[in-house]
């Protein structure tokens, strides 16, 4: 057994080479990692992902529009002018696809196309029909996804077709693409519930022998639709839900590589950021998400969260405004109507508001203690407390110094708001109240108690 | 102000804070054990220390005081 001796350090050690609090937590690897496929073991480098060109695709206006009422076109040039300053310059949200059916859908993606932005490029999807591909070539769209179904549930029960009917069809449309000058994008639908080696490999081999007589900017994309959530992250898991064993299959018997794979998920198990981070660290650049992670039933990887784990792993933002997240929850708010849920990581509206007067306390005196990065900064969203009973004296007083903008010797202490917190503690004590106390009734103890303060802060 | 001065208005808060009479009051009296104080309590009292001498005190300070003889000497102290 190893010992350890207590070091009794002058200084605290903060780990401010992992938790630089000007971004978030940052992710290290040490070592690679080790996967057994057919008995022999193979190794996957996590610190890859650091140089390679991983980056965000974008399908808000796909499978996030599936789950939810319809946008109206004014709602998504706005959120897709808002989702190219969030990723920034470099593309690190690269495309967006969006619907081509209707004649809105296709307005829509003239008035995007009006903004002349560079990120993100705009892709259709249409099913692997030559019909829906007609819609394609009118729209001049570059490169499209296309529906081709991978499981025997699909092929067998919703198509009624064998497996070489259907990959006979899937193959017809991907030869028309490439006919047409657009790049297809096939979209393995219910991947992780298929017979890989019976179906999925000969088709992606096929594909590829296929791309071998395009150029490389028109090779066959291949998205792995993790359609129910099954996939599995963890190293050595079973095929077909095995995500690390997929992609270094793909990668190493099919030849495709990391530029023309993507995951797409889906949150039925609760799994859909990590497995699509995951699938990053496994060998794929293009992780597929929507905002706050509306999608199908329970969702899809949540394309903010995605943006924060990028940081994270890249260990810089390389262009991206991550404050712009803010500004696309204020718009779901506000202009949309849609509700995010209070507690959802980083935009619900106590992502990082405290109730505990014992986290209050720690975040009056240092504020790192209970905030996970500098949101203020980051995210322009400073931590927060919800006033109740339980907040504390310091809840209190941390509420009173934010809203009067009070900073470091001119903070109040808890005893100029001692006032305050008697009449918070009345409200439980002698009135009953089961609710927290607005913002608008803490204004209201400030005038009352404090009307100095709050005179010099309405000047300012 | 002597510590007599400072002592019987030091008691004179905390037996109004109380609402006991100021001759019930001891040196010794523990705010916690003694008196019944919970922390919203023993904040209220140093506010109301400081409202009677007019002084702002550092919260890390004042909070460490224990019985109504530390706060005579705690006010005392500061009003030298």
């Amino acid at each position: 057994m190893k010992t350890y001796e207590l070091q009794d350090v002058s200084t605290p050690n903060l780990l401010e080479e992992t938790f630089p609090y000007t971004l978030p937590p940052l992710i290290k690897f040490e070592g690679k990692i080790k996967e057994t496929i057919d008995g022999k073991e193979v190794e996957f480098d996590p610190n890859e992902v650091k140089t390679r060109d991983i980056h965000i695709t974008d399908t808000t206006f796909r499978d996030g529009q599936q789950a939810r009422p319809p946008y109206k076109q004014e709602h998504m040039v706005a959120l897709f002018e808002m989702m190219s300053r969030l990723g920034g310059p470099n593309g690190v949200i690269r495309q967006s696809e969006f619907f081509l059916y209707t004649k809105n859908d296709r307005a829509t993606i003239d008035a995007c196309r009006a903004r002349n932005l560079k990120f993100p490029e705009i892709t259709g999807w249409i099913r692997a029909n030559k019909g829906d591909f007609r819609l394609v070539k009118e729209m001049g769209l570059k490169e499209t996804g296309m529906l081709t179904s991978s499981s025997d549930y699909h092929i067998f029960h919703k198509q009624n077709q064998t497996r070489k009917e259907a990959m006979q069809q899937y193959v017809e449309v991907v030869e028309a693409a490439f006919e047409a000058g657009v790049r297809p994008r096939c979209h393995l639908e219910d991947i992780t519930r298929a017979d890989l080696p019976g179906f999925v490999f000969p088709f992606v081999q096929k594909l590829e022998r296929l791309s071998e007589q395009v150029p490389a900017h028109m090779k066959v994309k291949i998205r792995l639709c993790d359609t129910m959530g099954f996939g599995l992250s963890y190293p050595n898991a079973a095929e077909p839900r095995s995500i690390p064993k997929m992609i270094w299959r793909l990668r190493n018997e099919c030849g495709i590589s990391a530029d023309r794979l993507e995951w797409h998920g889906h949150n039925d198990f609760h799994k859909v950021h990590i497995n699509g981070a995951s699938a990053w660290i496994y060998g794929l650049n293009a992780l597929n998400g929507t905002l706050f992670g509306f999608g199908e039933r329970t969702g899809n990887p949540p394309l903010e969260g995605a943006v924060i784990e990028y940081v994270a792993l890249k260990g810089k933002l390389n262009g991206v405004n991550l404050s712009v997240i803010t500004e696309m929850a204020e718009y779901y708010e506000k202009v949309i109507g849609t509700t995010l849920t209070a507690n959802y990581p980083f935009v619900g509206k106590d992502f990082n508001t405290t109730r505990a007067g014992i986290h209050a306390g720690g975040l009056r005196k240092f504020e790192q203690i209970y905030n996970i990065f500098d949101t203020t900064t980051l995210l322009n969203r400073p931590p927060r407390v919800a006033i109740t009973d339980k907040s504390g004296t310091d809840g209190v007083a941390l509420w009173v110094n934010d809203f009067l903008g009070l900073q470091g010797e001119e903070r109040l202490t808890v005893m100029k708001v001692a006032k305050i917190q008697r009449w918070v503690m009345d409200q439980y004590e002698k009135e009953g109240r089961m609710s927290s106390i607005t913002d608008q009734e803490m204004e209201e103890q400030v005038k009352v108690f404090l009307p100095e303060y709050y005179q010099s802060h309405r000047k300012n | 102000m002597t510590r007599e001065e400072v002592a019987a208005r030091v008691v004179g808060v905390t037996a109004q804070l109380f609402a006991m009479k100021p001759s019930d009051i001891k040196e010794s009296d523990q705010f916690t054990v003694d008196l019944g104080a919970d922390s919203l309590k023993s904040i209220e009292l140093v506010a109301a220390y400081e409202d009677e001498f007019g002084l702002s005190v550092k919260e890390e300070e004042a909070l460490k005081v224990q019985n109504v003889g530390d706060a005579i000497d705690f006010f005392h102290r500061l009003l030298k």
